[in-house]
This record gives C-alpha cells, sequence and structure tokens, in this order.
C-alpha cells in the first residue's frame, strides 16, 4: 500500500451480523474512524445462500459505516470463515546450495515454493498460506534462516483453502458496492490476532472464536499460527436446542439463551424455574433454568470437544501454555471459560480487546473485525516493506501490536 | 540471487477470482460509486489534457520568441508607434495626439484612454489600440472623408474653414491634400452648434452628400463648376441649392433621382452655352420640366426660356457666398 492515507474497510459478513469498521491508515498508524452493523441475511454457517439478501445487509453496512466515518472506503479486507475451509500442512525441505552452506534468499524461496505447491482438489481455491518456522538442520529459526550456515533447509506451510465458489460469492457482494477486495483474511487469524498477546502466541495459544453460525479456531505455536478450522457449529445450534428441547419458537428460545444459559451447570435446586419473559403477559411461561442450563452446557462441551478433536495431535496442555482465549458474540455465555478450561485441560480465559480500542468497539462481536483490521494492514505492510527497503510502518503496525 | 531449479506447479488462490462485475449485478449504490469514480477519472484526465495543452501552448510561445516573456516581466518602455489607418493621418499626429508618458511601459498604458483620446479627433471614425510585446503601441484607424467645407467665424472675429464628413461629423482636417480641398463646395444654409471644442454633426447633410458624390462620378465637369450648396430649403421643401462659378443658382430637389437631374442639367447646360450670359437659376426640381432663368436687364421683364415662367422674386431669392457671411452667428 503506498504512504498517502487509506481508507480501509473491515467487513465481516456472519450468520447473525454483518459488520464494517472503518480504519484510516496514514502509513504510520491506523484510525478507526467509523462503524457499520447490520443484522444479517442470506448467510448460513458463514456461507452465502441467497446472494440478493445478503448483498443488502452488507452494502446497508457499508452504507452505515461510511456515513459515520464521513470518508469514502477504498478498499476492503474481507474476513472469511465457513464449513467449506479446510487446511493441511505441507512441508519441503531443499540442500544448501553453497559450498560454503550459507543459505540465501535462493534457497529460501525455493523450499517456501516447495512447501506452498501441493496441488488442490477441483474447485479449490488457497485462502492462505501459513509459515511455520524455518528449520535449519533440524533446529528452530524463528526469523529469516538467511546467511546462516547449514545444510539442509526445512519449512511447512499451513495452507487454508476453500471453496471456489463460496469465496467468489463473498468478493461479488463486496464487488457489487463497487469496491475492490484487497485481502481475504481468515476469521480465525483476525480475531486470535486481537485477543492474544506476542507472548501468548510464542508459548503457544488457542484462539477460539464462537460466532452464531461457525465456530473459528487458530492455533499458535512458537509465535505463529500453527493450525486453523472451522466448526460449522455456533450460539444458534445452541438455540436451536433449547427450542427443541422446550418446544419454544427460536426468538423465545434466543431470549432464554441470553438470560438464563450458561456454558457449566451452575444451578443446584431443581425446582428452581424461571419466567420466559418475566411480564406475567398472556403466553409468559416458567422453565426449569436446570433445562436449560443442562442443555447449552452440553451442546458447549461438545463444541469444544469438537473443536479439540479437529485440532487433534497439534494441541496439547505441554504446547499450549498460555491456555485458550475465547471471543465470538458466543462467547459471553456465561461459564463458558470455566468449561473450555476443563475440555482442553489448561487455563481459558475471555478474549479482551487491548486497552487503546475505544470502549464502543470492546465487545467480543468487534474482535473479528478488529483484527481483520490490524491483521490485513500488517500483511499488507509486510508485502510492500521489501520494496520501501525502511519499513517505517510496518515497524509502525508493529509497534501497536507490541503494546498488546 | 539464485534460480530456484525446481518446476513448480502453480497453485490456485482466491486472488485468481476475476473481481469485475458488471453494473447490472451491482446495488444502486454501487452502481452510483462506479459513476461518480468514472467521473473523477474523467475529471483528472481532462484537467491532465488541459495542463498539457496549456504546457505545449507556453512551450510554443517560448519557442516562436523566446524573448517575449521575459520582455513582459521587464516591461520595457514604449519605444515604436505602429499606425495602420485607411486615410491620410501619419505618425507625428498619432504621437501629438496620443500624448504618451515618457518612458511609460506598455503595461502601464491604458489603452481605453487612449482610444477616447484619438477618437476625439473628429477625423478619425473608428480606432483601436493594442499593445505589440516587447515595445511597440499598434493604432489602428478608420478616418472620415470629407464632402464639403464650412466656413464659420469666432466671437473674436477669426473665420475659420471645416470640413464636414458623410455622417455630419464637422473636423479640422488634417494631412488632406490642400488642391483636393479646394475642390470641396462649401456649405451654407445650416446652423452649426458648439459641442466642446468643435461642433455638433450636420443634420441631413446625407442628401447633400448623396448628391455631390454622384455628380462627382457622374458628371464631373458639373461638379468642377458649383461653389456653394445650400441646405436653406432642405427641410422646408426638400430642395438642395448649389451655386455655381458663373452664379447660377441649380436647385436639385431631395426626393428625386440624382442621376436624371444631372443629366437634365447637362443638357440645359449645353443648349445654354451659347447664350450670352449665363442664366441666373436652373430649377430641377420640376420633374421632367427644366426652368431656367436669366436675370433681366436693366428696365425689362425677366426672361425665361424652355420651362414655364418662373417668378422673378424666387430667381433672386437666394444668395450665397462662398466668403465668409459675418451676420452668421453661431449658436453655443
Amino acid at each position: 500500500m503506498s504512504s498517502r492515507t487509506n481508507f480501509i474497510g473491515a467487513v465481516e459478513i456472519g450468520t447473525s451480523k454483518i459488520t464494517v469498521l472503518v480504519g484510516e491508515y496514514t502509513g504510520r498508524e491506523l484510525a478507526i474512524i467509523g462503524c457499520g452493523e447490520c443484522s444479517s441475511r442470506g448467510v448460513i454457517k458463514g456461507s452465502v445462500v441467497d446472494y440478493k439478501a445478503a448483498s443488502e445487509c452488507t452494502h446497508s453496512a457499508l452504507e452505515q459505516a461510511e456515513r459515520d466515518a464521513g470518508e469514502r472506503i477504498e478498499v476492503v479486507f474481507l474476513a472469511q470463515t465457513g464449513g467449506h475451509l479446510e487446511g493441511f500442512y505441507n512441508e519441503a525441505s531443499v540442500s544448501v546450495k553453497a559450498s560454503d552452506n550459507l543459505i540465501d534468499a535462493g534457497d529460501i524461496r525455493t523450499v517456501c515454493d516447495l512447501a506452498k505447491s501441493k496441488e488442490l482438489p477441483a474447485g479449490r481455491m488457497v485462502v492462505h498460506n501459513i509459515r511455520r518456522p524455518f528449520r535449519v538442520d533440524g533446529r528452530l529459526v524463528p526469523g529469516t534462516p538467511e546467511h546462516l550456515v547449514g545444510q539442509r533447509l526445512e519449512v511447512g506451510y499451513w495452507t487454508v483453502h476453500g471453496q471456489e465458489q463460496r469465496l467468489a460469492d463473498n468478493i461479488h457482494v463486496i464487488r457489487g458496492f463497487n469496491l475492490e477486495v484487497r485481502e481475504l483474511v481468515l476469521a480465525s487469524l483476525a480475531a486470535g490476532h486481537m485477543v492474544t498477546t506476542p507472548e501468548e502466541r510464542q508459548h503457544g495459544v488457542l484462539a477460539i472464536d464462537i460466532g452464531a453460525g461457525t465456530t473459528d479456531f487458530v492455533l499458535y505455536r512458537d509465535g505463529a499460527p500453527h493450525t486453523t478450522g472451522v466448526v460449522p457449529v455456533g450460539g444458534t445450534h445452541l438455540t436451536n436446542d433449547l427450542s427443541i428441547g422446550l418446544r419454544l419458537t427460536d426468538g423465545q428460545a434466543e431470549k432464554l439463551k441470553l438470560r438464563f444459559g450458561r456454558a457449566n451447570v451452575q444451578v443446584r435446586d431443581k425446582g428452581q424455574k424461571v419466567w420466559l419473559d418475566g411480564n406475567f403477559a398472556i403466553g409468559d411461561r416458567q422453565f426449569p433454568l436446570l433445562a436449560i442450563e443442562q442443555i447449552t452446557a452440553a451442546r458447549t462441551w461438545e463444541l469444544l470437544e469438537v473443536v479439540k478433536k479437529k485440532l487433534g495431535n497439534a494441541f496439547s496442555s505441554e504446547t499450549c501454555t498460555a491456555g485458550v482465549v475465547l471471543t465470538g458474540g458466543s462467547a459471553k455465555l456465561a461459564g463458558v471459560a470455566e468449561t473450555a478450561a476443563k475440555v482442553f485441560g489448561v487455563p481459558a480465559h475471555l478474549g479482551e480487546a487491548p486497552t487503546w480500542v475505544s470502549e464502543n468497539l470492546r465487545d467480543p462481536g468487534f474482535h473479528t473485525a478488529l483484527g481483520l483490521l490490524y491483521y490485513g494492514v500488517s500483511t499488507q505492510a509486510e508485502k510492500s516493506a521489501p520494496a520501501r527497503r525502511g519499513g517505517g510502518f510496518l515497524t509502525g503496525v508493529r509497534r501497536l501490536f507490541a503494546s498488546t | 540471487m539464485s534460480v530456484p531449479l525446481v518446476n513448480i506447479p502453480p497453485t490456485r488462490s482466491w486472488r485468481d477470482i476475476p473481481q469485475p462485475v458488471k453494473p447490472r449485478t451491482m446495488s444502486r449504490e454501487g452502481r452510483w460509486r462506479l459513476l461518480t469514480a468514472t467521473l473523477r477519472v474523467a475529471g483528472v484526465v481532462a484537467v491532465l489534457g488541459a495542463l498539457g495543452w496549456a504546457a505545449w501552448t507556453v512551450s510554443e510561445v517560448v519557442r516562436e520568441d523566446a524573448r517575449k516573456l521575459p520582455a513582459v516581466a521587464r516591461a520595457e518602455p514604449v519605444r515604436h508607434l505602429e499606425l495602420i489607418t485607411n486615410g491620410v493621418l501619419d505618425q507625428d499626429w498619432l504621437r501629438q495626439a496620443l500624448a504618451l508618458p515618457a518612458k511609460a511601459s506598455l503595461m502601464e498604458l491604458d489603452l481605453a484612454q487612449l482610444r477616447s483620446r484619438l477618437l476625439a479627433h473628429g477625423q478619425v471614425n473608428s480606432a483601436t489600440i493594442e499593445r505589440k510585446f516587447p515595445d511597440t503601441l499598434v493604432a489602428q484607424l478608420s478616418e472620415r472623408s470629407p464632402v464639403v467645407r464650412v466656413m464659420t467665424q469666432s466671437g473674436a472675429g477669426e473665420s475659420k474653414a471645416w470640413l464636414v464628413a458623410r455622417d455630419g461629423v464637422v473636423f479640422d482636417g488634417v494631412g488632406f491634400d490642400p488642391a483636393m480641398v479646394a475642390t470641396l463646395p462649401w456649405l451654407d444654409g445650416v446652423t452649426l452648434r458648439r459641442r466642446g471644442d468643435g461642433f455638433a454633426p450636420v443634420a441631413e447633410i446625407e442628401a447633400a452628400a448623396n448628391l455631390l458624390a454622384k455628380a462627382r462620378w457622374e458628371a464631373e465637369h458639373l461638379y468642377r463648376t458649383w461653389m456653394v450648396v445650400s441646405l436653406a430649403r432642405l427641410q422646408s421643401d426638400r430642395e438642395i441649392e448649389v451655386r455655381t462659378k458663373e452664379g447660377t443658382l441649380v436647385v436639385f430637389t431631395a426626393d428625386g433621382d440624382y442621376f436624371m437631374q444631372l443629366a437634365r442639367l447637362s443638357s440645359a447646360w449645353e443648349k445654354l452655352a451659347a447664350a450670352p450670359t449665363p442664366p441666373a437659376r436652373i430649377d430641377l426640381s420640376l420633374g421632367r420640366e427644366v426652368s431656367v432663368a436669366f436675370a433681366p436687364a436693366a428696365g425689362q421683364p425677366p426672361a425665361v426660356a424652355i420651362a414655364p415662367r418662373v417668378p422673378a422674386d424666387r430667381a433672386f431669392s437666394f444668395f450665397s457666398n462662398p466668403q465668409p457671411n459675418p451676420k452668421r452667428e453661431l449658436q453655443n
């Protein structure tokens, strides 16, 4: 990106709501200057199923954000989620060509290209290639291995890929507003970047973003993303279970979930009941609190178990010493951190936005959009850094994150 | 930097998804954004084009005469006066009329004021003045031509001859050939009114001017003999009276065809050539007939030839003298 002022839009097309943040990036610092939100329609489990409805909602949120910012968005960083996203790990190694075993840029480029070159099934497209740290003769190298001495250079990439049509649908929703999608960022990476600190990522941390339709997670090891994933289960499934179990409409079930739902069972009195509305109006009735807690807790436990299962061997309490950080709208369910701690066997806590984030954007629902903005800017900065040679604004962005 | 030797198949990225979409698939706001973006680009292109054209024009000017622009900046004093005219005025007159301040630069001159100075002279019909960098002032004039002369007398008793143009403007002729001026008839039967340093234009001079022009070109032998043209009876009787050198008074009608009247006069003049004395009056205002009156001898009634008799008193009712008339008073 150029050094002139850019107005960047971070767009998260979620299952329950669409969030747009407008960032003013001056080349040195990024300021959030506008926000727009709109209830989502035409989106199920993070995928666009009704183009027109989803477009209307997204464009409405974009308009609102532009009005709030008083500026026109120039480019968009778009969050990507959905059950169609999958990942795999591929690694490659090369022998250092130089006779003095000094690793040069050519060796690095070759091993990186090899590690990223795995062929994808038809109709699949790469969304992210997340590089893991280099290894020189089996020794971990946190930074670049250039000018180090070694015989064998290894690197691995966690490649996230998705279905081409689903990706195109999301992009075309934004293009319908005549905006360019500059960067497609995994929702888990965006949210994880916002709620974890560099120290936590270095020690190993699992960030889980529980949304309405999907649950995105990213496991950090050695300071970098190690594994990502998407589980097509979210808060709406808790609502759905309550609706079926207690014979309620979706709206009533959502209301009960928000008021009395818990991720762990806390009530001891089996006879304790709660009112649906609490206003004694016709149709208002009572439900056993224990039943509500049992349903939401069981579903939450199950959801976290699925995440743990998808992580497989990548996750262990030894490699994830910083624990689990939870975020997303559904992470506001009471007791979710305690449940996560029990499921994963490591400490868990709710993620919080950095202190410099303004009060009205500190809700977990904004973490993905915030992270999208900062992750996108830092990624763009890294891409343009070699050309600039100075890395001035890259340093600035890193300084921003360093303060987290 | 070494080149990788491995052949790596390209993997398809989300960036391979084509982003352009057709405007009809856009929302209303999207189309509006597209339109404004297009207009903005068009505006930028137009501005750049205009700037480019301006730069090219300036470069052309500089290339043609690189001294021009610096000369403007220096504002050199006026060194040359250039006169373009269709008349007889010359450089000296122009220099005197403009009365430019010493060492005045082109940019310091008030062209409107200079033009009004030129137009103050009645001989100048129209004038344009322009700067020609670096140091030349160009005056382009259109001059009036005289058709008659008129003699005036000031309160101090000084007589002065003026010229009268076709449009009635009375002016002090400058630069005209005296021989040419001497051929012009005198004007009589009009009242001159003061206006500033000069006189107000003479009304209804055009009828006489047409007659004089016709006579000059069609009957030059007659025109040469005309001494005085009087408009005294133009307004009342639509008659123009011409006094010849021989003392004959020729009466023309302003409503008739001058060419025919001149033809009759010429014919009558030929027939009267054998007469012992020139006729006192020839009246051409009677249509196809020409009335000729001779001055009566002492004790005899006036004789009339060719035409019906003309009353004697009419034959001598008008007298014009090309010499200044001391009785005429100028109305200020």
